[in-house]
């Protein structure tokens, strides 16, 4: 993954999705970090803002729903298990709740670390970025379920991705719904944002253990 | 048998902790319809099964649930309630011929974990039987063990929390359990859930640790059936809408919740004062909102799908600081503060975060050192009574060597253990005046000269013995059990009105045509099966009184100054409340026409 190869190959498939020319690649952690040009966007995700979220989970059963399968004729999903949200709370004692969700990587990790080769005609490998959204997206045609993208999540940042425990497939993936997430509509806290993905600042792409802990120093010291 | 209800599985999971026998049993959806989930179906349960009166409730026999409702799990606002209901090992009546006699218990606890078990497949847990060994139980949707849990007794509810957390994930359980004080049998028991949220009342965490249960940790996959998603959609929307305003109430709640009350109530002359003698605190405002929030508070929680967050953390500072909890809230604010005369602040927050992690009921513990204060004070007992602790008002080190005595069970401890009933049996002296209970059970915050018309109706009446939740009237009471039956909070009604009404959203979950009167008169059975309970048990009329203070002594402080409750206007008030009731003025038995009138069978 450090080799000029992967990235010529990233640079590649930003050309040929058309959104080459505003990029600038330059070194960074993984050897290389991608930004996005002013005039193009810049990549977006949920920032949470910690002092503010109270883990109601108000946000997985809002994120579950817009995802959840419609039966047919129907514009109205069933209610269904939280779990299968892509945002998910962490709770940790003494009391410090955690949203995990997609920081959307500048360098995202996981689609780097997937060996699936590009297509020739698209240059996409099976998970590649959304074009409008910037989010990580799986094709689950090309997708070989061998869980390299949840492990590098997991090892390198937030832990997100989880394989689906039967197809192996990568799940939990935020989309940001197309653009308005419903998340940060419904928060009952505002303590969710679609922001620049830089904006979650020294937090941006770890783990909720990490975050915890941090929290933790933060709101309860005896001083 | 017909097939099970929509909102519903119709499945209680049934485990005997004797035989490690473990059952998905069917629930008749009848008893659904008829009792709705939570507290009803909770009675239900215990009056159908515990049919002989005066079982213990330390035997195998006694039956230990934990009841979600139809509401709980459902991404309905603060639907996260769960009914602890059990026999109590609290309760007796004055008289009667069954040793082991006890009113129901049933103790409400928000958080995470209802919602959990109704993921995992259930609509209720039934624990019976007593298991040789320390156990937890461990449930993941199907899959249900009877774990060993020798690494886990003894801890406090602190470092479990922890513990769990470790082992099981930050993310995919939620657990019930108990403190070292429930291991012990010790009567005032509590269960928590997060370290802090507690089904503190009625002594259901004793009922537990007689099962040597240390904890139930629950992961689920599922969510319940909706019988019309597009009408419950819509009503979802309407709720979460209407607690998105930013109304002055909402801000209550967010600023403070309970603990607002504890300056409102001392204002109003209705809390408690050392030891009930007084409605009114003169230092409340050291332990009020904006001194915790000053002094204490970092962080505001919420409990599953909660828009008010009323849970506040944080920690104290100087020496009573290091430690991470939340409160006071109003109960822990006023029985472990007021009640006690303690106003320093990061004091009576430490004496709450020891209270929790021991596993005690907040209230009753509050309440029997208050008592024993008082004793102490008027010199009916000495200081060797106390095992050496200088049990003065307002001494947060005496408290707290109390509380660890309580939690231990041990020396002083023992006794106070058994509520101030017992003890004032044991010191005598005229002390009975002042053993401020019900039925054996202690009365929380909130006090009783200045609010007899709500207050003294709540506490006497209560199916669980004293209870501050209970309401003043037939109506409210029929509305809360009703509340802790859906598996909703209790601070919520004014948000599910109009279009959103409960009855509107039954309909939506069930299917079934649910009205206003119709849920009402559920509410009605639910708490006429309770009394039925009690009643089978021995308890009659002269089980529903008023501790003795509130008749015969009047306090010197605030509104409630000079005010005695009148016995003959309480005996009045009694007769209106059994004729409203439907119940016989001597008994206190439900009369023939109304128990046909909810279809109870008489036993």
């Amino acid at each position: 993954m450090e080799s000029g190869e992967g990235l010529q190959s990233r640079r590649d498939f930003l050309r040929k999705l058309g959104l080459g020319a505003g990029f600038l690649i330059a070194g960074g952690q993984f050897g290389f970090t991608w930004f996005f040009d002013e005039k193009e966007g810049k990549l977006k995700a949920i920032v949470v803002d910690f002092s503010k979220c109270t883990g109601c989970r108000t946000c997985e059963t809002v994120c579950a729903g817009f995802h959840a399968p419609r039966a047919a004729g129907s514009s109205v999903a069933a209610p269904v298990n939280p779990y299968q949200a892509r945002i998910r709370v962490h709770h940790f004692n003494p009391d410090a709740d955690v949203p995990q969700v997609c920081a959307h990587c500048a360098d995202a990790p996981c689609i780097e670390a997937c060996p699936v080769d590009p297509d020739p005609v698209t240059g996409r490998k099976a998970l590649y970025r959304d074009p409008v959204t910037g989010s990580p997206v799986n094709d689950t045609d090309a997708c070989i379920g061998c869980r390299s993208c949840a492990r590098a999540c997991k090892e390198l940042r937030t832990g997100t991705i989880r394989p689906n425990p039967v197809t192996r497939m990568p799940e939990g993936i935020c989309d940001l719904c197309g653009g308005e997430p419903r998340c940060v509509q419904v928060c009952p806290f505002g303590a969710l944002q679609l922001a620049d993905a830089g904006d979650a600042g020294h937090l941006a792409g770890l783990s909720p253990e990490k975050i915890a802990q941090v929290l933790m120093e933060t709101y309860y010291s005896p001083q | 048998m017909a097939e099970t209800m929509p909102g519903y599985y119709g499945r209680l999971l049934d485990v005997n902790l004797s035989t490690g026998t473990i059952v998905k049993t069917t629930l008749d959806p009848q008893w659904l319809q008829d009792y709705i989930g939570g507290r009803g179906l909770g009675a239900k349960i215990l009056y159908e099964r515990l049919k002989n009166p005066g079982t213990e409730a330390f035997s195998p026999e006694n039956i230990l649930l934990f009841m979600p409702g139809p509401f709980s799990g459902l991404p309905l606002p603060s639907s996260s309630r769960t009914c602890v209901v059990t026999k109590s090992p609290r309760t007796s009546p004055k008289s009667g011929s069954y040793h082991g006699a006890s009113t129901i218990s049933y103790s409400n606890i928000g958080g995470f974990f209802g919602p959990e078990l109704r993921f995992a497949g259930y609509d209720g847990l039934a624990i019976t039987g007593r298991s040789d060994k320390p156990v937890y139980l461990y449930i993941k949707d199907e899959t249900v063990e009877i774990r060993d849990a020798s690494e886990y007794w003894g801890l406090g509810t602190d470092a479990l929390e922890t513990r769990l957390i470790a082992d099981l994930g930050s993310d995919g359980f939620r657990s019930c359990y108990i403190g070292p004080a429930a291991e012990k049998m010790v009567p005032l028991a509590s269960v928590l859930n997060t370290a802090a949220r507690a089904a503190g009342r009625g002594g259901t965490g004793a009922v537990m640790g007689s099962k040597r249960l240390k904890a139930i940790c629950v992961s689920g996959s599922g969510i319940p059936n909706v019988a019309d998603p597009v009408k419950f959609n819509e009503l979802l929307e309407t709720v979460r809408s209407s607690f998105a305003q930013d109304t002055p109430s909402r801000r209550w709640w967010r600023e403070g919740g309970t603990t607002n009350a504890l300056e409102e109530s001392s204002a109003g002359g209705t809390m408690a004062v050392k030891n009930y003698s007084e409605g009114s605190f003169g230092e409340v405002s050291r332990i009020g909102t904006a001194a915790a929030r000053k002094e204490i508070w970092k962080r505001d929680f919420a409990c599953y799908c909660c828009f008010l967050a009323c849970k506040k953390s944080g920690m104290a500072k100087g020496a009573y600081g290091g430690v991470v909890h939340d409160g006071p809230e109003y109960e822990t604010g006023s029985m472990l503060g007021s009640n006690l005369l303690i106003a320093d602040l990061a004091g009576l927050n430490r004496c709450i975060a020891v209270a929790d992690d021991l596993g005690l009921d907040i209230i009753s513990a509050g309440n029997i050192i208050g008592f024993l204060m008082e004793a102490y004070d008027k010199k009916l007992i000495d200081r060797d009574f106390l095992d050496g602790i200088d049990l003065t008002w307002g001494n947060v080190e005496a408290v707290l060597a109390m509380l660890r005595k309580m939690g231990a069970n041990e020396g002083v401890g023992i006794r106070a253990n058994q509520g101030v009933r017992s003890l004032a049996r044991e010191i005598g002296q005229g002390s009975e005046a002042f053993a401020i209970h019900v039925k054996g059970h202690e009365l929380a915050g909130w006090n009783v000269h200045k609010a007899v018309d709500w207050f003294g109706i709540s506490y006497s009446t209560a199916n669980r013995g004293a209870c501050h939740m209970n309401g003043g009237a037939p109506g409210p009471q029929n509305q809360s059990a009703l509340r802790d039956s859906l598996g909703i909070c209790s601070f919520v009604d004014e948000w599910y009105v109009n279009d959103s009404a409960f009855e509107k959203i039954l309909t939506a979950i069930t299917g079934r045509e649910w009205s206003g009167a119709s849920l009402e008169l559920a509410g009605e059975r639910i708490y006429n099966l309770e009394k039925m309970f009690n009643y089978r048990e021995g308890f009659r009329r002269e089980d529903d009184c008023l501790p003795e203070r509130f008749f015969s002594e009047a306090g010197k402080q605030g509104p409630a100054a000079g005010i005695k409750v009148d016995r003959a206007r309480f005996e009045q008030m009694l007769d209106d409340y059994y004729i409203a009731r439907g119940w016989d003025l001597k008994t206190s038995k439900p009369g023939p026409e109304k128990l046909a009138a909810l279809g109870i069978t008489d036993f």
